[in-house]
């Protein structure tokens, strides 16, 4: 554990009543099973999720159960899902500048439905694609990671971090948009 | 099955950015003596603290209703911690009002709190990393949802924000004062998550709230007029499956049925008077008066560009001027809850809608996943006695 001690350039007149002080602290998180497994074979980009077979519901990253139909479920329930899909909904973030912040210019963070068996990725970055012009409907493909820059790091049991370890963003790929309004019930 | 349980003592900081001149003890010693003095009672008389507050890390103290029993003058008596992140006064309050409800205590002083000043909630939000969200990030696609199924026209937002900061001029413990906020400028300012400008976000505040609450026979005594807890609700979710409409969640569908159903409320808009609801952006306005099935799909937007929901209009909405004009996390559930308690005793001062009796009060908190609600009335019939 590191700690850095922060103190703000105050007005002399001022005196200081408040300081700074972020921490910085690693540890290490033990996966389940199934979240281990994903996270391998997204270092062989490949996005892994598991299917519920009584609520037919995909989830990804997989979590071993469906809390829909209350089952258990396990390495039979796994699918492989495809690294394309369409942006279901979005926002365009302005950046708030806080300590660490590195984005300075407003980005899009988007939820896209894969396509094929399904499943959805909420919170992704797109790419190549000015802000103002993204669309529900829109369709996009993952802009892997190089496979020696992918890491597992932010991968953890509460589906947190989902690809970002190993897909970049998405980027449109041309295609036609799928109508918006099929998307007004999918706004993961 | 259950005994009244009234609220006797209502009080609150000034909610500010920065409250220095106290500490974490010290903010909430000052709501819980108002409080206190409020009932005309001392901490002597006070039989169980109930004490929230949003997650820790957002100030990094830790288990803080240990190191603050004995300034909340619990050292001795049971002192118990609720949890349910942005809710989580709400929550607080009915924890406190069962232990009366149930016999368990007869004088029961519940507190919410934050000081956001003494934490970094982006950079916390963000787990200290850069291109974080912000909480208004992740509500932000919901309402973009909201308006593409209502078909609700832009400016709806906006009208919202604007009511809120006109009410808060009327709240002396309101944080932000914008007497001439106009929908122009609102929509003019920097759009911080699409669709959500900066004057539709709440701001960050210092603040605390507190309530006494006690059983009937007790509250006869009391100096002044009492609320009456009529009804409450708790329900949650989880905050992320396949499937989840987060625009309209099922827990606060169903929340909301409890709570009407409890206080005999059969068509809310008739028979309540004023809510206080948490609405840290514009658009949870309208999205919760149909999340919570007070008014019909598409129905929402109608009803605040009539001006409805003002102070005066048929169903006032925030009149404390809301989340939108004080956000100290931990204590804006309660401080909804609280309000709402004001309205129906008449000591809403400023803001107080005429000759209310029966008020409604929520929070809701995570990703739009735990609901808390009560219905307060001037009197234990009082939904009864609007025929």
């Amino acid at each position: 554990m590191s700690e850095q001690p922060v103190v703000a350039a105050s007005d002399s007149e001022q005196p200081v009543v408040m300081m700074d002080y972020f921490m910085h602290l690693e540890y290490r998180e033990v996966v389940c099973p199934i979240v281990r497994r994903y996270a391998d074979a997204l270092m062989d980009g490949k996005i892994l999720g598991q299917i519920s077979p009584t609520s037919g519901l995909v989830y990804v990253p997989p979590r071993s159960y469906c809390p829909v139909s209350c089952e258990w479920l396990g390495e039979d329930h796994l699918v492989e899902l495809e690294d394309h899909g369409v942006v279901t909904n979005f926002t365009i973030v302005t950046p708030v500048q806080y300590y660490g912040q590195e984005e300075t210019e407003p980005f899009a963070k988007a939820s896209v439905l894969l396509d094929g068996p399904g499943g959805m990725l909420g919170l992704q970055d797109i790419l190549d694609l000015p802000v103002d012009e993204l669309r529900v409907g829109m369709r996009v493909e993952a802009v892997w990671l190089p496979p020696e820059e992918r890491t597992k790091d932010e991968i953890g049991n509460r589906s947190w971090g989902s690809v970002d370890g190993a897909i970049r963003g998405w980027r449109p790929t041309g295609e036609p948009d799928v109508p918006a309004e099929q998307f007004l019930d999918k706004v993961y | 099955m259950s005994q009244a349980c009234a609220i006797v003592g209502i009080g609150q900081t000034k909610h500010k950015k920065r409250r220095d001149d106290v500490s974490l003890p010290g903010l909430v010693r000052e709501a819980a003596q108002r409080a206190l003095d409020d009932a005309e009672l001392t901490w002597t008389d006070i039989d169980a603290v109930v004490l929230g507050k949003a997650p820790d890390p957002f100030e990094g103290v830790m288990m803080p209703e240990l190191s603050m029993a004995d300034a909340l003058g619990a050292a001795g008596k049971p002192i118990l911690r609720v949890h349910t992140a942005g809710s989580v006064g709400g929550s607080t309050a009915i924890v406190a009002s069962n232990l009366v409800r149930t016999g368990q205590h007869r004088r029961v002083l519940t507190v919410a709190y934050e000081k956001q000043a003494e934490g970094n909630a982006q950079w916390g939000l963000a787990g200290g990393k850069s291109g974080g969200m912000g909480a208004g990030g992740i509500f932000a696609p919901w309402m973009r949802s909201f308006i593409a199924r209502t078909g609700s026209p832009a400016h709806i937002g906006p009208m919202v924000a604007v009511k809120d900061r006109r009410n808060a001029v009327k709240n002396p413990y309101a944080h932000l004062q914008m007497p001439d906020l106009t929908i122009e400028e609102v929509m003019e300012s920097p759009m911080l998550w699409d669709p959500i400008h900066w004057h539709e976000s709440c701001p960050s505040s210092d603040g605390a709230c507190a309530m006494v609450m006690t059983t009937e026979d007790l509250a006869s005594a009391s100096p002044r007029p009492p609320a009456w807890v009529l009804s409450t609700a708790m329900r949650s979710e989880l905050g992320m499956f396949p499937g989840r409409d987060p625009v309209r969640p099922q827990a606060g569908v169903e929340c909301a049925q409890a709570v009407f159903e409890a206080a005999g409320i059969t068509d809310p808009l008739e028979q309540i008077d004023v809510s206080e609801i948490y609405v840290p952006f514009s658009w949870y306005e309208p999205m919760w008066l149909e999340g919570h099935d007070l008014v019909g799909h598409g129905e929402a937007w109608k009803l605040i560009e009539s001006g409805d929901t003002d102070i005066g209009g048929r169903f006032p909405v925030n009149p404390s001027g809301g989340v939108l004009s004080s956000n100290p996390i931990g204590a804006s559930g309660m401080l909804r809850f609280a309000e709402a308690a004001l309205q129906v005793r008449g000591m809403a001062g400023e803001h107080q809608v005429d000759g209310a009796t029966v008020a409604y009060g929520q929070a809701y908190g995570g990703a739009a996943q735990y609901f808390a609600m009560w219905v307060v009335g001037s009197t234990l019939d009082a939904v009864a006695a609007k025929g």
